[in-house]
């Protein structure tokens, strides 16, 4: 059974590339500036953030700058990669509806373009530390293996959102308000530290505090990551990632019906 | 089992046929009452199945059920209950050219419809200039489909398809692709396939081209199969009872 999902993505491999090129490309085709919104969309809203909670909220956190950049560009592609994976059946359902091809196509190529971007992304973590003064450590050997686990968890949530978006369209709405919650449950603009700990459970409970202490420990403290909460972690997103493909290959044989 | 290509048993599908559709929650829980729907039986106990090697049409009159039964084969639509199995790859023309994208050249468009057939890169490498010679837009090929007149798009459309080496071969009502002369080259190139031991079912309209093309004919009448034979027979019976 499990074989057999792999081959049958196997065989459609060029389906795969060229749908994660689209969509890559796509993003940036009809706009003058083109890739160069890779970098200055992030760029724009980490000097909007760092305004807003240094200078007016007064956060005495040093370099606050790289700080959020290590905290929101994770979390920038977790939110966007969410999102898409909402809308993404409906906008394709014009060829669901006429050709068969393996459906996980589509949410899968959608983290994947994502993944890409981050990687571009990631780009401007790397700049701001350089330059920033703060440098780069060996711990950066740790960054695959944090992108994995993000790649995993986002994957699991794309396929169970993905296809009940189909059914319920008021989804939609619900997840970027969602999102909104979870960006200030999520230590970003934050340490994790400076929550009350009669509040903590919330961020223990969000699989991308995480993440993002991970990458903040990576980038910005410059020490090891925590391992076992991130392999743990993994191991959960696998199980989510078996969970939601079931939910997905059940819900998928309605697709061409619903939409 | 082993050498039919394709067997349906007791296959039924229903639609659910909203009459004012509420996809919203808001909706859904507001307008109880109005969430009415009629279900639709399309299909009512089909049992089909068809060897390898064979050209079987499927005829009836709009809204028999015919195309319902091919998408349930190429597994965009499943069935409400029944068991449909599939013995080697198939590719379905039900639509021709869906997924093409209108600013990228007829080249660009052949990769990515080519890849939705589950082909990879090397495979319609190999095949890119049957594919262009078949369609005859050598000169054009490059230009964006958005410039295409609807024969050019047909043309590419069909031959990216029929060149997708499958083993069987679905085919709804498109056989009037083009002018007289594709059409005679596509029926042509039917046959090379049929004879080639491919798989094929059509559903279309031209009795024509079912004598031609098919040895078995099935007639579906009201989601059922009415008769199921010989072409010819079933053909003149079809005819005869349409009149």
């Amino acid at each position: 059974m499990i074989m057999n999902v792999f081959k049958n993505l196997y065989d459609y491999r060029e389906l795969l590339k060229t749908s994660v090129k689209k969509e890559v490309r796509s993003k940036y085709k009809n706009s003058f500036l083109g890739v160069l919104w890779s970098f200055l969309n992030p760029l724009l809203q980490i000097i909007v953030y760092a305004i807003i909670f240094s200078l007016i909220l007064k956060n005495k956190q040093d370099n606050y700058a790289i700080f959020l950049c290590a905290g929101l560009i994770p979390w920038t592609y977790f939110s966007i990669s969410i999102n898409k994976s909402a809308f993404t059946i409906i906008e394709n359902g014009n060829i669901i509806k006429k050709v068969y091809f393996p459906r996980e196509i589509i949410p899968i190529s959608v983290v994947t373009a994502e993944t890409i971007n981050f990687l571009i992304s990631t780009l401007i973590i790397l700049g701001f530390v350089i330059f920033g003064g703060i440098g780069i450590s060996k711990y950066i050997l740790y960054y695959p293996l944090v992108l994995i686990a993000q790649y995993l968890v986002i994957l699991a949530i794309s396929f169970i959102i993905s296809s009940i978006c189909v059914y319920f369209r008021d989804l939609q709405h619900f997840i970027g308000i969602i999102l909104q919650l979870l960006f200030y449950a999520t230590p970003i603009v934050y340490s994790q530290d400076s929550i009350p700990p009669e509040y903590q459970w919330i961020l223990k409970y969000n699989p991308m505090t995480y993440i993002v202490n991970a990458y903040r420990n990576i980038f910005y403290y410059k020490t090891a990551i925590d391992l076992k909460s991130i392999i743990l972690l993994i191991i959960i997103a696998i199980g989510g990632c078996v969970c939601g493909y079931w939910i997905f290959s059940k819900l998928q044989k309605g697709f061409a019906e619903q939409l | 089992m082993e050498n039919y290509a394709i067997c349906v048993k007791d296959v039924y599908k229903n639609f659910n046929v909203y009459l004012d559709k509420s996809n919203t929650i808001k909706e859904k829980i507001l307008f109880l009452s109005r969430n009415k729907k009629e279900k639709r039986e399309v299909l009512k106990g089909i049992n089909l199945k068809i060897k390898q090697g064979e050209a079987v049409a499927l005829i009836g009159t709009n809204g028999s059920g015919k195309s319902t039964l091919l998408k349930l084969m190429t597994k965009i639509l499943y069935p409400n209950s029944g068991v449909i199995r599939i013995n080697g790859k198939l590719t379905s023309l039900l639509e021709l050219g869906a997924g093409f994208h209108p600013d990228f050249s007829g080249r660009e468009n052949i990769y990515f419809n080519a890849s939705i057939f589950g082909l990879t890169k090397k495979q319609i490498d190999a095949k890119l200039e049957d594919i262009i010679e078949f369609s005859e837009l050598e000169e054009y090929i490059d230009n964006p489909v958005r410039t295409y007149s609807s024969g050019m798009f047909m043309r590419l459309a069909f031959a990216v398809a029929i060149n997708v080496n499958a083993d069987i071969l679905l085919v709804d009502e498109i056989l009037s692709v083009g002018d007289e002369h594709f059409q005679n080259k596509c029926i042509k190139k039917m046959l090379e396939l049929r004879d080639k031991g491919k798989t094929m079912v059509f559903v279309t309209h031209s009795m024509d081209s079912v004598r031609k093309l098919c040895s078995r004919a099935v007639w579906l009448c009201d989601g059922q199969i009415r008769i199921d034979g010989n072409t010819n027979e079933v053909i003149n019976k079809y005819v005869e009872e349409t009149k």
